[in-house]
């Protein structure tokens, strides 16, 4: 997928993404900000406390040395900081496209047209007939009029006209696309712009309220609602923290006893346990959370796909059912020639000649394969239209949807070629008979699923030319990944059951959808939703809308109709089919990240326990020194410190998202305990010894 | 089952919960004792009556309960902590001094010195169980080394031939039960009624001598120690599919083994109380059946208590208790905690511990079981509102509850556990000894009661609650080697199966299997530590002349508390197994473990009592946990979590979550207010960190309704009574209430059919990952206080095998 221009272009912008989310994560210390992450917000709660304390031991009457304090309280607010930093960064990105995004949605002037004004087809609208009013002015379903250089004001549906339309601003496509009213290339967007002739617009959505509108504020994250999936980690992290709230409270009661029953050593300072509060709450998966989310949508926002919530990209995540279009996603979008047979003693080499003289003049992909395969496999060169024979008085029959057939006159010789049923009436018609081994043939091509055509001379039969349907390549083995993950597709084809299973077994899909009308593929769709699957699809047509709307992932393309983008929760702007193999990827890494978090968040804590208990105990219990297994000398000052560069040193994991590779459930979650587990119980110990090594180079005891 | 306003359910359910109330006091706490009584005094009416021994005609003891031996002519026992005087069969009781209580070592060293005193010339290094204090303080038994270490003193002071008297020992050994149960022991009282019998005769009786004893198994774990642990693990094994299997037919009212008597039995009681097999609830309404029946059953047993005096069946004379002590008994006891501030003995009547505590043994465990089933019910329906019915599973859960109880009492009576209406048997003692005030004390007050019957679901039940005030390391609850073996077995049997009827119920054996290996996984390595650490010594009795190996001739390790007749491995076993299980019965008392030993008691309540936990109750916080590791797990293969189809959602989390807090905050909350006011902390027994130990293990105890104690805290005074009372009630009820909330809100989901991508949730890794959610949410939430408590203790005392 390349990944240039358009909205997706923000590199440029970076060193200027980084100073506004350095200032965006001071501002956002805001406790009526923090409050909406309550595990950040415990953090911020404790810098405050700390740096009170702090404030106290400055004045000589505090609970340890200022410097001690003070240094934990610096590094708490770091903590907070550097979260913030990570969802500002995060934001950040998206808020620069939103401002490339805003400049073209600026306030323009419309043509509108009077109330009662009367579409005539092909009557271009007189200047009388219209108002020059602010784009503002527009309300659904009034009519609007734009011609060469114009930009369209808000979104619309084409009514009347034909104009190509340069779309590059959203798509980041250069070439313009062409929009006309009717079919399924009649809706506009507003902000692009018409680069010839003229159209008649109908207001789909006022202004403000666009698809454009849309985009930004998505990109932006300002109305980023946490999903579902979000909102159960968030209370199973809240419950985490509460638990290390209760801890470390009644730890003080429980210091406050020891030290009575021992006889020896003071209580537990606040700040020790505000320190360990900190540590031990999930700070890292807390801090990272909201980032992972707002980056998440970035991913598939570079993948050029624009979805209505983030919800949508969860459920991408876990889609089982993939419905795809045969054509253009599981095939090349034609037919090719693989084979010609003849059949009643003809020579093979008449046929191929026949052939491709059928052919010449075929500029379909068909035709055109006809004679790339004479050529290939025959060896005989293709003729240029009207070069030798051309004095010859040769005269071209084009395909058209009356006779079913195209072909060559050449002085007395007919030659044709068409599908098999139209050539066999053709056939009798010039009083030849239609010979078994004929019909053997065309039935053997259309049981093995291809296409047969029938080549004649003069009214009588030469051979078949074998169609067949090119499935792309390496598309089995994407499919066979998505097995792997348990992901089940199911190909939608027009094609009869035949043509269908062949291509499906050719492909590896689960299943096909032979003969699919819009009712079957939403009664598909339905069917697996009944038995507890998640269905994705994409559509592009007015009549996949249904499907759509019923599909749990539905990915629209963006050159589909408006009524299909909007049954549709996310719309592809490069109109890619295969893209919806890519959006169900970055669904399972957003969850795979978040999971993978927080296991390292938790799995940190065990480490912590062993460097800051025997410290904050020590005086009363000289025995727990056992426990620190490090050796370490400034323990809990290291441990605060590690916590907090460890989020930082997370922020690109959490933007990028875990390294996703297909793979089962059961090996994937092998590797990230592995790497998440295991990682997340040993790297603590070696930071954190690292860290007061550092500690005590520089001279801190 | 209609639905309405919390007030109309309540009412609707108040009818059927007091008749099936009143109808399951009728069958199990009269017919089913009387019933076991009935068939133990025709089968075995020397065992249920007490082994009395009969010596020339007169009653002289019993021959499981110890007596007071002073005199220097005699075989002494071992010591009792037992007031006013040692042996007071009156009211059994351990001295739960801490292994690293000064005191305790103070108590040793003069009993070393009395020994030295009395004779000497002995300078063999003292066998460890001759200066510790056993459990009930009524250990009938000594070591073969303890017996042989007196023969010096006996044969001087009685002036008898030293190997007669070495022969009459030898001829007194009662080796091994099955030759693999237990120690090798000496019963102290038979010895010395033998030996007044040779000093008058002076006649050996010559079939009396064996010659070789015992046989040499080696020291530290031995053969028969590691056959007994093979066994136990092999007897789940055995039972796990069939006994799993049994409770599936029971719960879904198939037909089984035993549906000739309990079918009959169950139709009559939904007859007398309406309630209809079919009739499903909805989670609200089973939820507030749950409260009503339980909210009963806790008036009833208050009101009992409180009007024992002039209720009949009340031989030893039990007055009322206070109220805040009855209450806390009544939630106690309904809350399947059976935590208990009062002694047996004298503190409540026959009728109550038959009508009061045997019922709620029996209908506390039913109702665990009954909510499981209703999660398990919510975890298997597909797109259902209903969970099914409260009173029929009870009912059901009952009628498990009942013939295999019936099994293990009669086992138990068949041991020595004594099953009787009749009252205590006075008997004179062979050597009267002085009180603390200095009067002679003659007699012995031996207790009785109907025992058995309560003792075997008090065990299955995973209740814990003793019919005797030292639990099961009194001799008639626990007679010999072989019934603990059973009691320990009785333990797990239901918790261990239920994992498999579990998964039967919500689709796959296998899926409960996978849950029962991820507990054992925890268990194991616990039950190795516990036994390492109780063989091993006390380091505060060195250099006092104590042998505390553990040989072929005595069980050595860390005796205090612990009875002769168990020994150091099955006194481990039983408390791992108790703790883990949240059965709270004791065979050796708790708070005389070591640091170690008691880490890991705590340590298996800490895990939320999920490692077997109660009937019902353990498994369905297992899932809980499940639940967690599965939505963690379940994110990091891309996911959104489900599990058995059921997809994991902000209100599954939110419940599942507050149900993971409640015991945490309990625990930590009311330990530290204990801690902090003058009420909490005067009533602990042992200095230091233990001291600590002992208030953190109470409401570690009440909050997951375990209740086993470290029972040197005194806890039954009004602080104890409420707070902890508070801890049992929330502990047990919030969380029942919140897993049927969390059944209602999964019943109503579709089920997600499984594929490549499920994460399957009984496959060796998620297994582990399961185990390690468990241990790290207990670890996290209470390595700080086990740090001030028994890990500080251990690396102070240090010490090990």
């Amino acid at each position: 997928m390349p990944e240039t221009s358009g909205i997706r272009n923000t590199n440029t912008l970076l060193p200027a993404i980084y100073q506004r989310a350095v200032i965006d994560a001071i501002m956002k210390l805001d406790p009526r900000f923090m409050i909406r992450n309550p595990v950040m917000f415990v953090v911020e709660a404790g810098s405050a406390l700390t740096t009170l304390l702090w404030f106290q031991a400055l004045t000589g009457n505090g609970e340890a040395p200022a410097g001690f304090i003070g240094a934990i309280s610096a590094w708490l607010w770091f903590t907070v900081l550097f979260a913030n930093f990570a969802e500002a960064l995060a934001e950040g990105r998206g808020k620069a496209q939103a401002e490339s995004l805003r400049k073209m949605r600026q306030d323009t002037m419309a043509k509108k047209l009077y109330l009662g004004y009367e579409i005539v087809k092909g009557r271009e609208p007189e200047p009388s007939d219209y108002l020059e009013a602010s784009s503002a002015t527009l309300h659904k379903t009034d009519l609007f009029y734009v011609k060469a250089g114009d930009t369209i004001p808000v979104d619309g549906e084409v009514v009347e006209g034909i104009a190509s339309v340069n779309e590059s601003a959203i798509t980041g496509e250069s070439a313009p696309v062409i929009r006309e009213s009717g079919g399924d290339r009649s809706a506009v967007t507003g902000g692009t712009a018409i680069i010839s002739d003229w159209l008649i617009i109908q207001v789909s959505a006022n202004a403000g309220e666009g698809f454009l509108d849309h985009m930004i504020s998505l990109v932006e994250g300002a109305k980023r609602q946490k999903t579902p999936n979000e909102i159960a980690l968030n209370i199973l992290l809240i419950g985490l923290t509460a638990v290390f709230l209760v801890v470390c409270a009644t730890l003080w009661a429980f210091s406050v006893y020891s030290v009575q029953a021992a006889g020896s050593g003071i209580p537990v300072t606040i700040t020790v346990l505000v320190a360990l509060l900190v540590c031990l709450a999930p700070t890292t998966i807390g801090g990272l959370l909201s980032a992972i989310g707002i980056a998440g949508m970035d991913r598939l926002i570079r993948r050029n796909v624009i979805t209505t919530s983030g919800r949508a990209i969860e459920a991408a995540g876990d889609v089982d059912v993939l419905l795809l279009d045969k054509t253009g996603t599981i095939t090349l979008g034609n037919r090719q020639a693989v084979d010609l047979i003849p059949v009643d003693g003809t020579d093979i080499m008449l046929l191929v000649e026949t052939a491709q003289l059928a052919s010449l003049a075929d500029e379909t992909p068909e035709g055109r394969s006809i004679v790339v395969l004479a050529k290939e496999k025959y060896g005989l060169r293709g003729r240029s239209v009207g070069a030798t024979e051309s004095g010859t008085g040769m005269q071209f029959i084009p395909f058209s949807s009356q006779t079913r057939m195209s072909g060559v006159d050449c002085g007395d010789v007919n030659i044709r070629k068409g599908a098999a049923d139209v050539m066999f009436k053709y056939i009798r018609e010039n009083g030849n008979p239609v010979s078994e081994a004929l019909r053997k043939e065309v039935e053997t091509i259309s049981l093995a699923g291809g296409t047969p055509l029938v080549v004649t001379k003069n009214g009588k039969a030469l051979g078949v030319v074998h169609l067949k349907d090119i499935v792309k390549g390496g598309i089995k083995d994407r499919f066979a990944q998505l097995r792997k993950m348990g992901i089940k597709t199911v190909m939608i084809t027009g094609d009869n059951r035949l043509t269908a299973a062949t291509i499906a077994a050719e492909a590896g899909v689960d299943d096909f959808l032979a003969e699919a009308t819009p009712e079957s593929k939403l009664n598909l769709i339905r069917e697996y939703q009944t038995g507890g699957r998640m269905v994705a699809m994409t559509g592009d047509g007015t009549n996949d809308a249904p499907a759509l709307a019923q599909a749990d992932v539905a990915v629209a393309m963006n050159t589909g109709t408006q009524p299909a983008r909007e049954a549709a929760n996310m719309i592809d702007l490069d109109s890619n089919p295969t893209k919806l193999i890519e959006i169900v990827e970055i669904g399972k890494q957003l969850l795979m990240t978040r999971g993978a978090l927080t296991t390292f968040s938790i799995a940190n804590d065990l480490a912590k326990y062993f460097v800051i208990i025997p410290a904050a105990f020590i005086t009363t219990y000289p025995a727990l020194s056992t426990l620190n297994i490090l050796g370490l000398h400034n323990a809990i000052l290291s441990a605060v410190i590690f916590n907090a560069l460890i989020i930082v040193a997370l922020i690109p994991l959490a933007l990028r998202g875990v390294t996703y590779r297909p793979m089962t459930a059961e090996v994937a979650l092998r590797n990230n305990i592995a790497i998440y587990g295991v990682g997340g119980l040993i790297a603590p110990f070696i930071g954190i010894k690292i860290i007061d090594i550092v500690l005590v180079l520089m001279g801190v005891m | 089952m209609k639905t309405g306003s919390v007030l109309s359910i309540i009412r609707n359910q108040l009818k059927p919960a007091v008749v099936i109330f009143f109808l399951l006091t009728l069958i199990t706490g009269i017919f089913y004792p009387l019933f076991i009584t009935g068939i133990a005094q025709v089968v075995f009416p020397v065992q249920a009556n007490g082994n009395l021994i009969v010596h020339n005609g007169n009653v002289v003891g019993s021959a499981l309960i110890g007596q007071p031996f002073t005199s220097p002519g005699y075989f002494w026992g071992r010591p009792s902590a037992t007031s006013p005087v040692p042996y007071n069969a009156g009211l059994s009781s351990g001295s739960n001094l801490g292994p690293s209580n000064p005191a305790l070592a103070s108590a040793v060293k003069a009993r070393v010195e009395a020994l030295h005193a009395a004779d000497p010339a002995n300078t063999f290094p003292i066998p460890v169980d001759l200066v510790t204090t056993s459990g009930s303080g009524l250990d009938p038994d000594i070591s073969v080394a303890a017996a042989y270490y007196q023969v010096h003193r006996i044969t001087r002071e009685r002036n008898l031939n030293g190997e007669d008297v070495k022969a009459l020992v030898t001829s007194h050994i009662e080796p091994r039960q099955f030759g693999i149960f237990g120690e090798p022991r000496v019963n102290v009282l038979k010895l010395n009624l033998a030996l007044d019998d040779m000093s008058t005769t002076h006649i050996v009786p010559s079939s009396m001598v064996k010659a070789d004893p015992v046989p040499s198994d080696g020291s530290g774990l031995r053969i028969p120690d590691w056959i007994v642990l093979i066994l136990f693990i092999g007897v789940f094994i055995v039972t796990v599919v069939p006994l799993g299997r049994f409770m599936v037919k029971v719960l879904k009212g198939e037909p089984h083994l035993f549906s000739q008597v309990t079918g009959p039995l169950e139709h009559q009681l939904h007859t007398w109380s309406q309630v209809k097999a079919d009739d499903e609830m909805d989670w609200k309404t089973f939820a507030i059946a749950m409260m009503v029946f339980s909210l009963v059953g806790i008036v009833f047993l208050f009101v009992l208590q409180m009007a024992q005096p002039v209720l009949p069946l009340n031989p030893a004379g039990a007055g009322s208790p206070s109220w805040d002590l009855a209450l806390n008994t009544a939630v106690s006891f309904v809350s399947n905690t059976n935590w208990q501030a009062y002694a047996g003995e004298t503190g409540v009547s026959y009728l109550t511990q038959m009508v009061g505590l045997c019922v709620q043994n029996f209908t506390s465990a039913a109702t665990g079981l009954a909510v499981l089933v209703g999660l398990a019910y919510g975890l298997s329906r597909r797109s259902a509102s209903t969970i099914g019915n409260f009173w029929v599973l009870l009912i059901r859960s009952v009628m498990i509850l009942l013939p295999l109880s019936i099994i293990i009492a009669l086992i138990l009576v068949s041991q020595g556990t004594v099953q009787t209406l009749g009252g205590p048997v006075t008997v004179s003692l062979l050597d009267p000894v002085k009180d603390a005030s200095g009067t002679l004390v003659t007699t012995q007050t031996i207790p009785l009661g109907p025992a058995a019957s309560q003792i075997a679901i008090k065990q299955l039940g995973v209740n814990g609650g003793g019919f005797f005030n030292t639990n099961s390391a009194h001799p008639f609850e626990n007679p010999t080697p072989f019934a603990n073996f059973i009691e320990i077995i009785a333990i797990l049997l239901i918790p261990a199966a239920l994992c498999y009827s579990f998964g039967r119920l919500v689709g796959a054996g296998r899926k409960g299997v996978s849950i029962l290996i991820a507990m054992t996984i925890i268990f194991l390595p616990l039950l190795g530590i516990a036994i390492w650490a109780e063989l091993g010594s006390n380091p505060s009795f060195a250099g006092m002349g104590i042998d505390q190996t553990t040989t072929v001739l005595q069980p050595g390790g860390n005796m205090e508390g612990k009875e002769v007749r168990f020994g150091i491995m099955p006194s481990a076993l039983f408390s791992v197994v108790t703790t883990a299980a949240s059965c709270g019965a004791v065979n050796s008392m708790h708070d005389s473990f070591t640091p170690l030993g008691g880490f890991v008691q705590l340590l298996m309540m800490q895990f939320g009592e999920v490692i077997y936990g109660g009937i019902g109750s353990g498994l369905y916080g297992m899932i809980v946990f499940l639940i967690i590791a599965m939505f963690i797990a379940g994110l990091m293969v891309g996911r959104t979590p489900e599990y058995l189809g059921k997809k994991i959602e902000p209100q599954e989390m939110a419940i599942a979550t507050i149900i993971i807090l409640i015991p945490i905050f309990l625990i930590l909350i009311s330990t530290a207010v204990a801690v902090l006011v003058d009420p909490g902390k005067t009533a602990i027994l042992n200095p230091g960190p233990h001291g600590f130990s002992e208030i953190l293990y109470a409401f570690t105890s009440a909050s997951q309704n375990n209740g086993s104690a470290f029972a040197g805290l005194s806890a039954n005074s009004m602080f104890y009574n409420l707070t902890t009372a508070v801890c049992m009630f929330v502990g047990r009820f919030g969380i029942a209430i919140l897993t049927l909330a969390l059944a209602g809100s999964l019943v109503v989901k579709k089920i997600v059919p499984a594929g490549e991508g499920t994460l399957s949730d009984h496959r060796p890794l998620f297994i582990i990952w399961l185990v390690f959610v468990v241990v790290i949410i207990g670890v996290l939430s209470f390595l700080p206080a086990l740090a001030l408590g028994p890990l500080v203790e251990q690396l102070m005392l240090g010490g090990g095998p």
